[in-house]
């Protein structure tokens, strides 16, 4: 098993180094530079600030440079607020993405395995439907569409629950539900998919012809085998939300990190874009290490065949 | 000998959108304590159906028992129990092993746990009995290391060795009855053969009655004392190993003896396929079933159905060339 995990961890690296390696090349590959729209400026000027963040300096410099200062854990000062270090903030609107985030994908878990082995028990029968129904209206739902229909309804016609801002817990309702619908309605639909599957399966007819209650059957034998797939997705679903929470930040004007990465776009900041994306893409690396080793711990198989090799 | 099991006119059919599919139509067998049974017959014949419908294993819907009792151990009609009561007979008093070793077990389990579940649900055993038990039942069944092996999952074990952990598994708690449900079917030839000697082997130790149910003749000769030979639904021929063999009345046993490699065949004897497909369940013939495929059919044969006789003992057969007006025709 440790083998195991440190080879994870080792291609964790090779990821996050190539990620890294893209971004930039990416970034200074784009037209039009962070200065460009400051018309004021003389050539002169704009020497010493490209002086100034370095960029006077050959690719392979910055690119070290860079590297360097990554792995000191600094992602440079924002070009757009030249005041603020891109850390800072980060570590200034994070909170609130990751508060949204996490209540989001547990929303989506507990929600979306409940609707499948629902699906998966009272299979064809009303409840199934039911289930399914409301998985399809997840799937096509989009987030843009469904943020709106929550903040009208639920929020100003019936009054019920705030329909913006984030103030105290009754404003995470709604954009944590928008945000998981889409995922409530992927894992329900793979659950009870998986459920029905390891139900119908030789071992779970061995359990009962061991005199097993019902119960203990899908406790013991099932949910484990059935829960697979869904670790499997977990990573995906985890991308789905993050990237969800740059739109749904939008919508209910949440103060996240999603709102810095679309200004920082138009504004050609590079420090802050390639900041974020390093920073959203170490998030992603780290969930999907956590879902294999989790992986590892459910299913044994799996532990076995990558610490032989 | 007292019987444990009385299977009688046993009727199961399967609800499916194209109509009711007859799968087991009227069986009736009995099955003495400690006597090894063997039920024979091609795909598709009923004799799963039979067995699981012993154990209660069959969903319902889409199945139904529509006729029938199976009296076991001279007290309890299986088929009027609640799934709750058969919940306590299951594993307890009747065990079974399934076809195929590599997908019975639980992949995420390890075998230790997978063999104490029935033995801590059934007989009360604390973790550490039962435990002990387990590793007992391991060396039992021929595993060697049975303490180390406990910890393991079923993807440790090859094919044969996950067979052994079934029938270790199936045999916990001692139960009165084992069905084993083409036990090596899905093993290669020698291992098949370390299995039946096990099962033999055990069925000597704990003292089970065994149904088996094979398509392997050879595995009938090597372990069964009695044999019942189905056909689409029914039985077309039962009795002990000697009268299958040796003095077989049915049309269709004689196929299925004529279709099998013997040992002391000459070079030029070939092998006898028994030509054509078994009926359709949906709608059986009027007559015969195997009529359709018999190369004795008479014109009786297609028309009514033939009553089972009793030829001598417990060698009974359903055939109209049996029929008495039929043997002094002959004659």
């Amino acid at each position: 098993m440790y083998r195991f995990i440190l080879r994870r961890f080792c291609y964790m690296l090779i990821t996050f180094w190539m990620i890294v390696t893209v971004t930039f090349v990416l970034m200074h590959n784009l037209p039009g530079d962070p200065f460009a729209n400051s018309e004021k400026l003389s050539t002169q000027q704009r020497a010493l600030l490209a002086k100034e963040y370095g960029l006077d300096q050959p690719i392979s410099v910055q690119y070290k440079d860079y590297l360097i200062n990554i792995a000191k854990g600094d992602l440079g000062v924002s070009f757009a607020y030249p005041t603020r270090r891109v850390t800072e903030i980060i570590k200034q609107s994070f909170p609130a993405s990751a508060e949204l985030g996490i209540e989001s994908i547990i929303f989506s878990v507990l929600i979306g395995l409940i609707l499948g082995i629902t699906a998966a028990l009272k299979h064809n029968k009303s409840w199934d439907y039911g289930a399914m129904f409301i998985a399809i209206v997840g799937v096509s739902i989009p987030s843009f569409v469904l943020g709106p229909i929550l903040q009208y309804l639920v929020g100003v016609k019936w009054g019920i629950l705030p329909a913006a801002l984030w103030d105290g817990p009754a404003n995470r309702v709604l954009p944590a539900l928008t945000l998981s619908f889409m995922t409530i309605a992927i894992t329900a639909r793979m659950m009870r998919t998986s459920m029905l599957d390891v139900l119908h399966s030789d071992y779970i007819k061995t359990a009962r012809s061991k005199g097993l209650s019902q119960f203990s059957i899908i406790l013991k034998h099932t949910l484990r085998n059935a829960i697979l797939p869904i670790v499997t997705v977990l990573g995906p679903i985890t991308v789905n939300v993050i990237t969800g929470t740059l739109v749904v930040e939008q919508i209910f004007a949440i103060p996240g990190l999603g709102k810095y990465f679309v200004q920082a776009v138009y504004s050609n900041d590079y420090t802050l874009i390639m900041g974020l994306t390093i920073f959203y893409s170490l998030l992603l690396i780290v969930v999907m290490f956590l879902t294999d080793i989790a992986y590892g711990f459910i299913d044994p198989r799996i532990r076995l065949a990558k610490g032989r090799n | 000998m007292e019987n444990i099991l009385e299977v009688k006119d046993l009727k199961v059919s399967f609800h499916t959108y194209a109509g009711e599919v007859q799968a087991v139509r009227g069986v009736s067998f009995d099955l003495k304590k400690g006597e090894v049974l063997a039920i024979v017959g091609e795909s598709g014949c009923g004799k799963s159906v039979t067995s699981q419908t012993i154990m209660r294993l069959i969903p319902s819907p889409p199945s139904i028992i529509k006729e029938g009792s199976i009296l076991f151990d001279k007290k309890i009609d299986l088929v009027q129990l609640t799934l709750k009561e058969m919940e306590s007979i299951r594993g307890s008093e009747i065990g079974m092993i399934f076809q195929d070793p590599m997908t019975s077990l639980n992949p995420t389990m390890t075998i230790g746990k997978q063999i104490t579940e029935g033995l801590v649900r059934h007989q009360g055993l604390s973790k550490e009995k039962a435990q002990k038990e387990a590793i007992e039942l391991l060396s039992l069944v021929g595993i060697p290391r049975p303490e180390t092996r406990i910890k393991q999952y079923p993807h440790e074990f090859s094919g044969g060795m996950r067979q052994r952990v079934m029938i270790a598994i199936s045999l916990a708690c001692r139960p009165k009855l084992l069905i084993a449900d083409e036990p090596t079917t899905a093993l290669d030839v020698t291992i098949q053969a370390q299995i039946i000697d096990l099962l033999k082997d055990l069925q000597e130790k704990i003292g089970s009655s065994i149904i088996i149910i094979t398509h392997n003749l050879g595995v009938v000769a090597d372990i069964a004392q009695r044999v019942v030979v189905m056909y689409a639904g029914k039985i077309v021929e039962q009795g002990t190993v000697d009268d299958i063999f040796y003095r077989a009345q049915h049309p269709y046993t004689w196929g299925l003896l004529h279709s099998i490699l013997r040992l002391d065949d000459d070079e030029k004897s070939e092998l006898v396929p028994i030509e054509g497909m078994p009926p359709d369940l949906l709608a059986p013939p009027q007559g015969c079933a195997f009529a359709a495929r018999c190369p004795h059919a008479m014109n009786i044969c297609l028309n009514e159905d033939p009553q089972t006789q009793i030829i001598q003992d417990e060698h009974s057969m359903a055939c109209w060339l049996m029929d008495k007006r039929m043997r002094t025709e002959i004659r």
